[in-house]
């Protein structure tokens, strides 16, 4: 074949009609995706092992006696496959006919309809009508425990769940139970998935509805759903994922592949802790003035009425939040820099008493810091204050009486006299608190969710995320108050996006140094090493 | 012993064509001596060994048990590739492998419990609920149905007074059907605990039956 395939470490075989060059020990499924090709598969997941069990990625290669499975044979040299020919075509459409003997058609009550393999498979290349006469067999229900609700029904066989389990969360709780037609997935009795950390993750490789989430139950169709990139706020380890969303809510979460920090997996934690970022009761104007004289502001004067303020000079205490992004905690620091001496830059952040490993793959942990952004607030100069449940710690700035500013913490720990000896108060939520009462200034921020940021994970990796709801009001990111106020203190300009307050972040902060905005992507890229504390 | 057609009880294994005896298979020290409390009755007769006395209180594996199960641990390279003998020295002590004995398995291996369930599961030859002295399987597959293995079960059913796969109520008699037998020559095959009975026809059930009970009453 051709000349590169006589290099030791790569193989040139022909797909389809394509000649395809790739890595020795890379199999014909891979192959065929590099050429844009999908065959189809259930058994074999990227993240697993390949039991080559589901008989339906076989593919053609000539010169094999029969048609070969295409997730555990190896890609050779001079081989010539076709994944599309009459013999393949004809084997798929008789093993779906297979998978449908069983198979219910609820896929109108089916959580997993609209992204469901099966139901893609026998669109694309099934029988347009069932041959089977018989009844189908019946296993209803059954509650896993966790958030895991398993529908018998709906099983392939697949056992990507059983493996999952074994050998990634290294937990064996799954099994196949009793044999071929009887045959299905279960736990030792009524010893369920409850307590498992990270089982949640069997129902996104759940190839069909078998394996449903009970917390997304009939919640919304896949194709309602909008799905944007993003990272996971709830620790430090910073796990890819996509917000789905729906009416402006968010409906749930779902892991977004990155081996270089989470692999295909989140743990349940993060998971299952998405509602407050539907929370109501949010802060929406901006407004002016201390206790009963607290007036709505628009944006225009507040912020006018805040920098004349700034100007004045006096020593700044700044306390920032580890849920902020790069970008926000860098503008908080630089307006609280130009606005005067700055004497205590802090934060608070709850911190878990355990870490909770993922022993199949062991970078991803769910880290003791509950919070998206403590290495980021680290590295820009915030010190962590306060104890492990994020209370205390704020004694010297609570009577303060130079400028305060304030971003991102709810002070809920904190009292009514919080910052009433201040000569500013500035207070930058997304809820309202009594400890915001003597604010000259509440200003209404964005969570992590309704804007574009970046956050620094445990690894030293600084990994962007993307806007998946609408702000509530004149709610705007912290980075652009932020930004615009360090902006009009220095005479800049004012940034238009979170990529050039991030410029400015790299240039005033060496940690940072080399990194470029549009060089993130959606799998972020490391920090310098000698950078990374800890 | 009257009729010529139970002359050769048949031990384990034996299919008729041998002419086996107690001693053969027990071993001449045991001929005779009853099981003891160890084992479960529908497997004791059978056994070439003797069996001790068992307190209900007491771990799954002790004595000489535990003496063989560990033996069986040390034949296999893995944990895993123990746990089907070890299930049969489990059945063989309970009659039969519950819940509680799939978790006591899997703790002496070191496996998951829904492994040792999928396992157990899998295999027909477990006995997933409790069954009597005595273990009827009917062959009902080709060879047997052609000659009546249909009314064989109906026969042993009706005077046993149970349901398919029930105990009757003296806790003697559990009836099951079974897939091939591979006693196709002699067809209907009924396997009793370990025991062969071949050519066995509705009317000779009642004589089978009471054959059984005598062997009850004669302690064994």
């Amino acid at each position: 074949m051709a000349d590169n395939g006589r290099k030791a470490d790569t193989v040139t075989l022909t797909i389809d009609g394509h000649e395809v060059t790739v890595p020795k020990g890379t199999s014909l499924l891979h192959a065929a995706e590099t050429l844009g090709t999908e065959v189809p598969h259930y058994c074999y997941h990227p993240g697993l092992t390949a039991p080559a069990q589901c008989r339906i990625c076989l593919v053609e290669v000539e010169g094999a006696p029969k048609l070969q499975p295409s997730c555990v044979t190896m890609a050779e040299n001079g081989q010539v496959v076709h994944t599309d020919s009459p013999a393949a075509k004809r084997m798929r459409q008789g093993v779906l006919e297979f998978y449908l003997v069983n198979h219910p058609l609820d896929c109108p009550i089916c959580d997993m309809s609209g992204e469901c393999m099966l139901q893609d498979y026998v669109f694309e290349e099934g029988r347009e009508k069932g041959r089977g006469r018989e009844p189908k067999r019946v296993f209803g229900r059954d509650d896993f425990g966790g958030d895991v609700l398993f529908y018998g029904d709906r099983c392939v066989m697949c056992t990507r769940c059983v493996r999952f389990m074994d050998e990634v969360a290294r937990d064996p709780r799954l099994t196949v139970v009793e044999r071929g037609s009887r045959a299905v997935i279960d736990t030792f009795f009524d010893r369920g998935l409850e307590g498992a950390s990270f089982a949640g993750n069997v129902v996104d490789i759940c190839p069909v509805g078998a394996l449903v989430s009970k917390d997304f139950l009939h919640k919304a169709r896949a194709w309602d759903l909008d799905r944007t990139p993003s990272v996971c706020p709830n620790c430090s380890q910073g796990c890819n994922i996509e917000l789905h969303t729906r009416d402006n809510l968010v409906q749930r979460l779902k892991p977004r592949e990155n081996r270089e920090v989470n692999g295909h997996w989140m743990c349940d934690y993060g998971r299952a802790n998405y509602e407050w970022m539907n929370r109501p009761g949010r802060l929406e104007e901006p407004a002016a003035g201390r206790g009963a004289k607290r007036c709505v502001a628009d944006w225009r004067s507040a912020l006018e009425h805040l920098f004349v303020k700034l100007r004045e000079g006096a020593e700044v205490k700044a306390v920032g939040s580890a849920s902020a992004s790069n970008e926000a905690l860098a503008a908080l620091a630089a307006v609280a820099g130009a606005a005067g001496e700055v004497s205590a830059r802090v934060f608070r952040s709850p911190r878990a008493a355990d870490e909770v490993p993922l022993p199949g793959f062991p970078l991803l942990v769910r880290r003791r810091d509950l919070a998206s952004n403590v290495d980021g607030a680290g590295l820009l100069g915030f010190e962590r204050t306060g104890d492990d449940r994020a209370n205390g710690g704020l004694e010297d700035v609570a009577g303060h009486d130079g400028a305060l500013l304030v971003l991102g913490d709810e002070l809920t720990d904190q009292n009514e006299d919080f910052g009433a000896a201040a000569s500013l108060y500035v207070y930058l939520g997304t809820f309202d608190s009594p400890a915001a009462r003597n604010a000259d200034f509440v200003l209404p921020v964005t969570t992590f969710a309704e804007e574009e940021g970046s956050f620094v994970n445990a690894q030293g990796r600084v990994q962007r995320y993307r806007q998946g709801l609408q702000a509530p009001g004149s709610a705007r990111p912290a980075w652009l108050v932020l930004g615009a106020l360090a902006a009009a203190l220095a005479d800049g300009g004012v940034p238009e996006s979170a990529g050039d307050v991030f410029a400015e972040l790299v240039a005033a902060h060496p940690a940072f140094a080399g990194l470029a905005w549009d060089g993130l992507g959606d799998r972020g890229a490391a920090l310098r090493t000698e950078a990374v504390h800890g | 012993m009257s009729d010529a057609r139970f002359r050769n009880p048949g031990w384990a294994g034996n299919t008729g064509e041998f002419d086996l005896t107690e001693a053969d298979v027990r071993g001449s020290e045991f001929v005779g001596e009853q099981p003891l409390d160890g084992g479960h009755p529908s497997v004791a007769p059978s056994l070439p060994y003797m069996l001790v006395k068992k307190d209900p209180e007491a771990p799954l594996f002790e004595g000489p048990y535990l003496e063989r199960f560990e033996k069986i641990r040390s034949r296999y390279p893995m944990a895993r590739a123990a746990l089907i003998p070890a299930l049969n020295l489990a059945q063989e002590l309970r009659g039969h492998v519950s819940p509680e004995t799939m978790d006591e398995v899997a703790a002496l291996l070191g496996l998951s419990d829904a492994f040792v369930r999928g396992v157990a599961t899998f295999y027909t030859m477990y006995n997933k609920r409790p069954v009597g002295r005595f273990l009827i399987q009917v062959c009902t597959n080709i060879s047997c149905n052609i000659r009546g293995a249909d009314e064989v079960l109906a026969a042993f059913l009706e005077h046993t007074g149970t349901e398919l796969g029930e105990t009757s109520s003296d806790g003697d008699f559990t009836i099951a059907e079974a897939e091939c037998l591979a006693g196709c020559g002699f067809p209907t095959c009924v396997q009793i605990n370990s025991r062969y009975f071949e050519d066995v026809s509705a009317k000779d059930v009642p004589a089978v039956l009471e054959r059984l009970k005598r062997e009850v009453n004669d302690g064994f």
